[in-house]
């Protein structure tokens, strides 16, 4: 399967926010009460109810010029999710375009995921059911897998007039993220593609103007070593361990069934199964 | 091996039961592959009716999906030469003028002179507008100025908007310009 990724080119983005309405348009998602940040900017970061949010950076260059940038933020589909590797309940997973995507039947809202995204983009939402009782899932960008799988385009990456936004196969993304980078250096000396390593590439690849700081993106992000011994190694060993016990007590359960009907003979040598 | 004394029917039982055992303990081990299956397609259904939005003079096209109750979702129009499925962030808002709950479904009235609105018919709206604009203008025309002909009034302006297409904007035009209004403008003079 091809792996795809969203490219965005921060520097054709003219900060419309048509990215930011088109999300809440296509995912149903509710407005929400927003203050004053002293920027044009209107809202802090990515929440449970907003998937994107359209940064807005006032940024002295080298030169001592201001520099205006914005950046369309929202979530990574880190190739190696932070996410993905500590939720409990296997919430999180991976979709065959890449995304990593919360299954809101299984989320627990426990929020191990929001205390581990080296992104800080998921989010906990709060609802309350019918009798009152408070519950939390977790949600975040889904990079629009539903419509992925109908064979469209992300409804940001659509809604985009000035093709700061492509989706696509990714080597050619990349590709031209290279490109464009070159492109740009005149202008911005610090232009860089954004695809960290750390969390074994993106798929959301980024050309920014300038370092990942400025936008207050880590410039090396890894998924926590907890995440990893607890995935990796903690979990595999407790799970076998686990179905092992399970496939034990069900077998003799099930065998033991079937011979104490039988008849009382076979009870002491009965099932292979036995412990 | 542990020798078992096993008739047929017990062998057939002991295999079953070791295929659910496996089956059952299997169930476990398979969410890797239960990767979040999506609910039905949000516009699988849907009805789709091409638009031009209302908001500023570009005119982009706007593909709206409806349902038998209301408006599920809209989009730019890919085949529309002047946005080419593209949408400002005030253009990709438009399904909330139908779905909103702070949208207006009756004709509002607020008096001269008083702080409340009330809520009137189309009718009563229509006769009592058009009852008006005679008065005003039959109150104001003027038909010479300084020893010119001048045919016109000068207490009505007209604005029109981004929306209103070539036939509409032509009708206006014909209706103002009859009843001699001269401030004749139009929202999208950016």
């Amino acid at each position: 399967m091809t792996e795809y990724v969203k490219y965005v080119d921060v520097t054709k983005c003219d900060g419309c926010r048509a990215c930011m309405v088109a999300c809440k348009n296509w995912n149903d998602l509710p407005a929400e009460q927003t203050e004053f940040l002293g920027s044009v900017q209107s809202h802090k970061k990515t929440t449970a109810d907003t998937w994107n949010v359209l940064q807005y950076i006032e940024h002295d260059n080298a030169k001592g010029n201001l520099e205006y940038l914005f950046r369309h933020s929202s979530c990574f589909h880190c190739t190696d999710a932070a996410c993905e590797k500590v939720c409990p309940e296997h919430a999180i997973s991976y979709t065959k375009y890449g995304t990593v995507v919360v299954d809101q039947d299984k989320c627990v809202g426990c929020g191990y995921c929001v205390n581990n995204c080296p992104f800080e983009i998921i989010a906990l939402k709060e609802y309350k059911d019918k009798n009152g009782k408070e519950y939390r899932k977790a949600h975040k960008c889904t990079m629009c897998t539903d419509r992925l799988d109908e064979g469209l385009q992300p409804a940001c990456v659509t809604t985009c007039h000035t093709g700061a936004m492509e989706f696509g196969n990714k080597t050619d993304m990349l590709k031209k993220a290279e490109q464009r980078v070159n492109e740009i250096k005149s202008r911005f000396p610090n232009a860089n593609i954004y695809n960290p390593q750390g969390v074994g590439g993106t798929h959301t690849v980024y050309v920014l103007a300038e370092r990942p700081s400025v936008y207050g993106l880590p410039e090396n992000p890894k998924v926590p070593t907890s995440a990893v011994l607890w995935k990796d190694y903690a979990q595999p060993i407790g799970k076998m361990m686990l179905g092992a016990t399970t496939m034990a007590v069900v077998g003799a359960y099930i065998s033991n069934k079937i011979f104490n009907k039988e008849g009382k003979g076979h009870d002491e040598d009965g099932g292979g199964s036995h412990e | 091996m542990v020798e078992m004394n096993l008739s047929r029917r017990q062998f057939l039982k002991l295999s079953g039961a070791a295929a659910a055992t496996l089956a059952v303990v299997e169930l476990g081990f398979n969410e890797k592959k239960a990767y979040a299956q999506s609910k039905e397609f949000k516009i699988a259904k849907t009805k789709v009716t091409p638009t031009i939005c209302c908001y500023c003079g570009v005119g982009c096209g706007i593909l709206v999906h409806t349902n038998d109750k209301t408006v599920v979702y809209t989009e730019g129009d890919p085949d529309n030469p002047i946005n080419e499925g593209k949408l400002c962030s005030k253009g990709t808002t438009i399904r909330q003028l139908y779905t909103s709950e702070k949208r207006l479904t009756k004709p509002l009235y607020r008096a001269p002179g008083s702080s409340k609105w009330e809520e009137k018919s189309w009718d009563w709206m229509l006769d009592t507008i058009a009852k008006r604009t005679k008065e005003t203008r039959d109150a104001s025309f003027k038909i010479t100025e300084n020893g010119f002909t001048v045919n016109r009034t000068e207490k009505i302006a007209s604005l029109g908007g981004a929306a209103l297409d070539n036939e509409e904007t032509y009708l206006l035009a014909k209706l103002m310009r009859g009843l001699g209004v001269v401030y004749l403008e139009h929202q999208a003079r950016i």
